[in-house]
């Protein structure tokens, strides 16, 4: 066996070649069968293989395809986002000679296609069912569970295929299978325990054996008992950190995070806080930090571009980047570790209250200078700042002027707070002053329209005040200039 | 509003030019809108240069010029990156493109700012809308990277490119805000100014203003507005990191970005400024490394990644450096 052999995982290295080395599923065989020996000259264009996960539908595709000289292009349902992205497959797909020369028929797989239909735009559906109408070449496709409403339209359009859960016989028939190859020492009841966990689902059940057999040298009852965990849940934040760091090899960390609770972009936050805490080594880190900082860089273009194609590399360089990572000291990756809750969650419910009051400063100088909310929070604010804690009359009075509130002058004056907002109520006092002598002057000259000496009077005192309040800026403005 | 003895404004609108012939510099763009007013008719029209070379006041003076003092009833103005999602411009742009335009009026102006910041799925529906409501709607977008708009849109404007103001536009421009505001400034202040704001008139004069608030403009006061703008945290971050005390500078940088809320751009920029000090003491080649990591995050950022992911994983490589050098602190 060479080095490289001894690396794959062994659901891969195991995969049926034949058809008739497909477990079970006899009537799932010859209806597929019957199907591709006739394509194109069949009912139904496209086939849609259902059943519980690791019954083998992959597994008889690829044999099928194998057996019947297909070359298969495997393609994930999330790529198919648009338009051009089937006319780019259709394209592919119909150009028969390969890079290599050889002229193979192609088949197209499509893996978990009833994974779109819990996606919130229905594009990707009226995409597949596009390129089933113009692909020359065969659709395969695979489905946990097909009977979504919204895939009604592409079950008219497929021949439904159905694979069942395996037996538990039948499972514990291929584990042995493998032991003997392997040259692993099992214990008959430590086969039956695992199969019992999979529930039918082969593939876990492999999975499960490699880890114990590889890990251990042998697989006995305590062992499993201990290592192998049921399938029917998902890994909480924990284990999945656990699982990624520990994995030795890139299928095991890319497997950790597709069983666990955390989607990519929670992943991405619990990677981040528990990478230092991980690795202590300043390379391993920096290596495990590089490998993150790219999947981020990965995942922002696709929001950018809507090429959701990319999420793959974003996992790559997510799981087994960073598992790989520790080759200074790789011991580094069993260390127990207590992980930690993301900071950076716990930091913005915590300062959710000072936020907000920031994000409403911003918003009024973001309309004020006709400029963005961010620009107003990374420009504006922190000069706004330096004012209202240097000067706190000039602070009060651009208060006043664009509108802030008591709280957003706390905000933005900090400690000197007590005198700016003493400067902001003396002048919203002033201005309240202001606007009823105008209105009395308004009601007296108003009532007596022949000007009497008494309303001239006031009419002079308002029109020298207005002269006043000119000057009275340049000498304020004056006076704090010459403060210092 | 309330009387000026008791309200002050920020000088940037105090003093931005209101209509077109009161723009000072580029004059070619300014010829050429004028043009429009004229003709009352205008294509849509793609203003695109660096930030504070007077995109938006052109773009607002323009409106002014063509609709007289009422000007703000025909102009909706949005900003791409507040406005979540195109879901809610469509909706606003609708509303506004559907009502009735007055009889004098020979179009309204869907003024939209930050354009370069919107997804490219955002950009072919907002193409569709200036297709839609071509009758009745002109779009005025604004950016700072043209490359980012896409090709549909770029070919149905005008494209205006800003260059960035010279430095005696700008200094000019602050001397004559200091005669208005009766504050004395010293030659040496608004130099300095100039070189911190970098040709950005907004930001020129910003700091114009904060530094005027401690009394004359001097170089010492604008050193300190800017300093108390730009927390001396990021030069222990940056110190703590290459003593490889790599978790203390993690949080440290955590609270500066929660608690202050400055942007992971805004914390790059200081953290290269702080890496050309003389004040931080490594060897030249060092610096040059250093600045080496910041680009490259600050491109990450720039594509669309993470502000905080990508900042730590400069510190890790800062330890990085930080050991190689042998830095203590």
């Amino acid at each position: 066996m060479t080095d490289r052999e001894a690396k794959l995982p062994w659901v891969i290295k195991y995969r049926p070649k034949r058809i008739a080395e497909v477990v079970d599923q006899e009537e799932a065989k010859a209806k597929f069968v019957e199907w591709l020996r006739r394509w194109p000259n069949v009912p139904k264009r496209a086939a849609l293989l259902y059943g519980p996960p690791g019954c083998g539908k992959t597994s008889l595709v690829e044999a099928a395809a194998n057996e019947f000289g297909y070359e298969v292009i495997e393609m994930n349902a999330s790529d198919f986002r648009r338009k051009t992205d089937i006319e780019r497959i259709a394209k592919r797909a119909a150009t028969t000679a390969s890079l290599f020369g050889t002229s193979k028929k192609k088949l197209i797989l499509l893996d978990e296609v009833d994974g779109i239909a819990g996606r919130e735009d229905l594009g990707g559906l009226e995409a597949i069912i596009q390129l089933i109408k113009i692909s020359p070449s065969p659709i395969v496709m695979t489905a946990n569970d097909p009977w979504d409403q919204r895939l009604k339209p592409l079950r008219d359009v497929s021949e439904l295929i159905q694979f069942k859960r395996l037996p538990k016989r039948d499972v514990v028939r291929v584990l042995k299978m493998i032991c003997q190859k392997e040259g692993l020492v099992c214990e008959e009841q430590a086969l039956e325990y695992i199969a019992e966990r999979s529930e039918g689902d082969l593939r876990s059940a492999i999975n499960d054996l490699q880890a114990v057999g590889e890990g251990y040298g042998k697989v006995t009852l305590s062992l499993v008992r201990e290592l192998v965990k049921p399938r029917d849940r998902e890994h909480d934040p924990f284990e999945t950190l656990r699982n990624i760091f520990s994995a030795r090899y890139a299928w095991q960390a890319k497997l950790a995070l597709s069983q666990s609770q955390l989607d990519y972009d929670q992943a991405k936050l619990w990677l981040l806080e528990n990478i230092p805490l991980q690795y202590t080594d300043p390379e391993d880190r920096a290596r495990a930090l590089e490998a993150l900082s790219k999947a981020d860089v990965y995942l922002g273009r696709i929001i950018r571009t809507g090429d959701w194609g990319l999420l793959a590399y974003a996992i790559d360089l997510m799981t087994a980047g960073v598992a790989l990572a520790a080759r200074n000291n790789p011991r580094d990756k069993y260390r127990w570790v207590k992980y930690s809750f993301p900071q950076r969650l716990l930091l913005l419910s915590r300062t959710k209250e000072l936020r907000s009051i920031r994000d409403d400063i911003a918003k009024i100088v973001a309309s004020h200078m006709h400029i963005s909310m961010s620009q107003a929070k990374s420009e504006v604010l922190p000069l706004l700042m330096a004012i209202f804690r240097s000067n706190p009359e000039y602070a009060a009075r651009i208060a006043v002027g664009i509108g802030l509130s008591e709280k957003m002058i706390e905000y933005l004056a900090g400690p000197a707070k007590g005198e700016v907002l003493a400067h902001y109520r003396k002048l919203k006092e002033a201005i309240k002053k202001e606007a009823e002598e105008r209105a009395v002057s308004k009601m007296i000259s108003g009532a007596a329209s022949p000007a009497t000496t008494e309303s001239k009077s006031l009419q002079q005192r308002s029109s020298s005040k207005r002269k006043r309040k000119k000057e009275g800026t340049t000498t304020s403005l004056l006076s704090f200039a010459k403060k210092k | 509003m309330s009387s000026e003895k008791f309200a002050e404004l920020l000088w940037a609108e105090k003093y931005r030019p209101r209509s077109l012939k009161e723009l000072v510099n580029q004059e070619e763009i300014v010829k050429r809108l004028m043009k429009f007013v004229e003709e009352k008719n205008m294509p849509h029209l793609l203003f695109a240069g660096p930030p504070g070379t007077g995109k938006t006041t052109t773009a607002l003076a323009l409106a002014h010029d063509l609709y007289g003092d009422e000007w703000r009833k025909y102009v909706l103005e949005l900003n791409a990156s507040d406005e979540r999602g195109i879901a809610v411009i469509r909706t606003k742009v609708k509303e506004f493109a559907r009502s009735k335009l007055p009889g004098d009026v020979p179009f309204k102006i869907v003024l939209l700012d930050e354009a370069d910041n919107m997804t490219a799925d955002a950009q072919q529906a907002l193409r569709r809308l200036m297709e839609m409501y071509v009758e009745t709607t002109r779009f005025i977008l604004i950016a700072n990277y043209p490359s980012k708009i896409i090709e549909p849109i770029q070919s149905r404007c005008a494209v205006f490119r800003f260059t960035p103001l010279k430095k005696e536009d700008v200094v000019s421009r602050l001397k004559w805000i200091c005669q208005q505001e009766n504050v004395v400034c010293h030659d040496d202040a608004l130099d300095v100014i100039y070189e911190i704001a970098s040709g950005d008139m907004r930001k020129a004069i910003n700091i114009l203003q904060a530094a005027a608030a401690l009394g004359e403009v001097t170089v010492a006061h604008v050193y300190k507005v800017v300093g108390l703008a730009h927390p001396k945290e990021v030069r222990e971050i940056i110190q703590l990191a290459l003593a490889g005390k790599f978790i203390e500078a993690r949080d440290k940088l955590r609270t500066l970005m929660v608690n202050y809320g400055i942007s992971g751009t805004d914390i790059l920029k200081q953290m290269h400024r702080e890496v050309f000090s003389a004040d931080l003491k490594i060897p030249e080649e060092a610096r040059v490394d250093l600045a080496d990591y910041i680009g490259e995050i600050q491109f990450r950022i720039v594509e669309g990644a993470d502000d905080e992911i990508q900042l730590t994983a400069l510190l890790a490589k800062m330890s990085l450096l930080g050991k190689k050098i042998g830095f203590t602190l």
